[in-house]
């Protein structure tokens, strides 16, 4: 058996919304922070879209800056 | 003039106290008449949805979401943001250039909200953890005090009653001393 456990699959995603809270909470870690692109999967591209998002929906107060 | 003209979509903040005093729709009318007085165009306003903020904003637990997609300049948008910011339900709101307004969005226009369908709860001012902590600790602290002064004044109580029978007993022993000594005269 292995040591690790393995990880839930990335969600397939083309484009992020803002509003679209609970896809971009699937790329958050428990923290609030933006997982790295080893971990989302994702081309360049579709992390930037990913972080301006998730920094949108922080302003508007629909995702906590931090999690403590 | 035209070539400086493109599509936004916006999304504002409303305050729940000037939704609940004035009504959705009046507070919409509001954000539609600023837009308008800047040279926009708004195509789109729908309510989003009223919900707990993530955290909180000045004294504001919760708002009410609006959605709007719009068209115009942006010296327009940023002079409408401006007006936002001064004054009005708005406190806070994001403009985002997009290529063109989606369909199902189109559908909606400016929309009416039946007002009794809009369901506004109370903002609970909640105090953080820490402070919730020790506001506890105090109340605690001013519970404590009396019963404390109670277990005081029974102690002085006790201890005057037991110097008063120390008092007596020395009195007995001062009486029993002085009669052996007229027993031996």
């Amino acid at each position: 058996m292995s040591r690790f456990q393995k990880r839930k699959p990335m969600p397939k995603v083309d484009s992020f919304d803002f509003k679209d809270i609970e896809t971009l909470q699937r790329f958050l870690s428990p923290q609030g922070k933006l997982h790295s692109r080893k971990r989302t999967g994702l081309n360049a591209r579709q992390q930037r879209q990913l972080k301006h998002a998730v920094k949108h929906a922080r302003f508007l107060a629909l995702l906590p800056y931090e999690n403590r | 003039m035209t070539d400086n003209t493109y599509t936004y979509q916006a999304m504002f903040l409303l305050d729940n106290q000037e939704v609940r005093q004035n009504g959705f729709n009046a507070v919409r009318d509001q954000v539609k008449a600023t837009l308008e007085k800047h040279g926009l165009t708004p195509r789109v306003l729908r309510l989003w949805g009223e919900r707990k903020l993530a955290y909180p904003i000045g004294q504001r637990r919760r708002a009410v979401y609006l959605l709007g997609w719009l068209e115009g300049g942006p010296e327009a948008v940023n002079q409408a943001r401006k007006d936002f910011y001064l004054v009005g339900p708005v406190f806070r709101c994001l403009f985002l250039r997009e290529e063109a307004i989606p369909e199902e969005e189109l559908a909606y226009g400016i929309e009416e909200v039946d007002e009794s369908s809009l369901v506004i709860p109370e903002d609970v001012d909640e105090a953080p953890p820490a402070e919730a902590a020790a506001e506890a600790e105090a109340a605690a602290e001013t519970e404590s005090k009396p019963t404390g002064g109670e277990d005081a004044a029974e102690a002085t109580e006790e201890t005057a009653a037991a110097a008063v029978s120390e008092d007596g007993e020395a009195e007995q022993a001062s009486e029993a001393v002085a009669a052996s000594q007229e027993d031996k005269e």
